[in-house]
């Protein structure tokens, strides 16, 4: 959730406030560094890292989307930086850039967020009301089940929808059967497809809800 | 381990954990169907299609906040929440939430040594320039 004063430190940082640029940096130079920390062990690495996080988060600061949460947005930035380093270092190299026929490299894998709030959409405004869409639906349902303290439910579909698993896979984890876990899952889809529905948007701008688990 | 385009999705997003990584790395090695399944999300996220999991992922939805974090670690919780941001921790292996829970916990000694002070320093005097111009 955005919290008030995190878009008021935003706000006096596009008028160009130091000390509140200041701020931003102690406020969030501590959880990133230790988010790098777990993949780069390299200290002096880690705090390069963050504060390129830093600036890209500054490059753009005039089109930061004030309805996004700073610390994901920084988060994203420094999780791509990592993946980058990593890269190349070697490791994942599984991700390749995908190439096109005439062996040109298209755009990385990796949408870099410090580009602007709606380039994870590539400018697509249309994209970018369906991706609000589903944050706001997908918010709802988070914040009902915390409401109704229905936790079970949000474990089964946080381990489907964030953590890739299967209806099984899930029931094994939180010891209880297929069924209940699929008629988790299939509660949040109805949802998630009402809502949409309210907003005037059609579900199938996201053919993953209606797939069903395959086991 | 059943390797779906949920768990790739996830893989890009490097949300898996050391030892899944490693095993859907080796098994994309070894797999073509799995290459050309990574290529497209890849290429479909670049249009802009983000599955739910790559927007709850990214947009830290069920993530406790900041204050949240820190009444978890003085257990000022009621037992429920506890154990459910125990799990967002531990089972869904959320590295914001535990890289903010290190930060609580750590005596920011790390932060406060002479060489980070004073890169930090350098830091913030030479980004100034790059701030919006004040109206
Ligand atoms: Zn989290």
């Amino acid at each position: 959730m955005v919290s008030l004063d995190e878009n008021m430190l935003v706000k006096k940082i596009q008028e160009g406030d130091q000390l509140a640029w200041r701020d931003l940096v102690l406020r969030y130079e501590g959880r990133l560094t230790n988010y790098a920390q777990g993949k780069i062990k390299d200290h002096a690495s880690c705090q390069d890292l963050v504060q390129e996080s830093f600036l890209g988060f500054l490059a753009k600061i005039n089109n930061f989307d004030a309805s996004r949460s700073v610390q994901s947005y920084l988060f994203g930035i420094l999780s791509n930086k990592i993946t980058d380093l990593l890269r190349s270092y070697g490791r994942l190299r599984t991700v390749e850039t995908p190439v096109d026929s005439s062996g040109n490299q298209k755009s990385s894998p990796f949408i870099d967020p410090a580009m602007g709030a709606s380039t994870w959409y590539r400018g697509d405004e249309k994209k970018k009301l369906e991706n609000d869409a589903l944050i706001k639906c997908l918010g709802l349902l988070i914040n009902q089940f915390v409401q109704r303290k229905d936790y079970l439910k949000l474990k089964s579909i946080e381990l489907i929808f964030v953590n890739g698993l299967s209806n099984l896979e899930a029931a094994n984890i939180l010891g209880i059967d297929n069924k209940t876990v699929a008629s988790h899952r299939h509660y949040a889809n109805n949802f998630i497809i009402d809502n949409l529905k309210r907003m005037n948007l059609s579900p199938d701008i996201f053919p993953h809800l209606s797939e069903q688990d395959q086991d | 381990m059943n390797i779906t385009k949920a768990t790739l999705d996830a893989f890009i997003d490097d949300h898996l954990n050391e030892q899944e990584t490693i095993k859907v790395e080796k098994a994309v090695r070894e797999s073509p169907e799995l290459q050309a399944q990574l290529s497209n999300i890849i290429v479909s996220r670049d249009m802009g299609d983000h599955s739910i999991g790559a927007i709850w992922r990214r947009e830290h939805l069920s993530c406790p906040s900041r204050e949240e974090l820190s009444s978890f670690k003085d257990d000022a919780l009621e037992s429920q929440r506890i154990d459910y941001i125990k799990f967002h921790l531990e089972t869904v292996g959320c590295k914001a939430c535990k890289a903010n829970l290190s930060d609580l916990n750590s005596s920011k000694d790390s932060l406060t040594n002479p060489d980070t002070r004073e890169k930090r320093r350098q830091f913030l005097e030479n980004s100034k320039i790059l701030l919006p111009k004040k109206q």
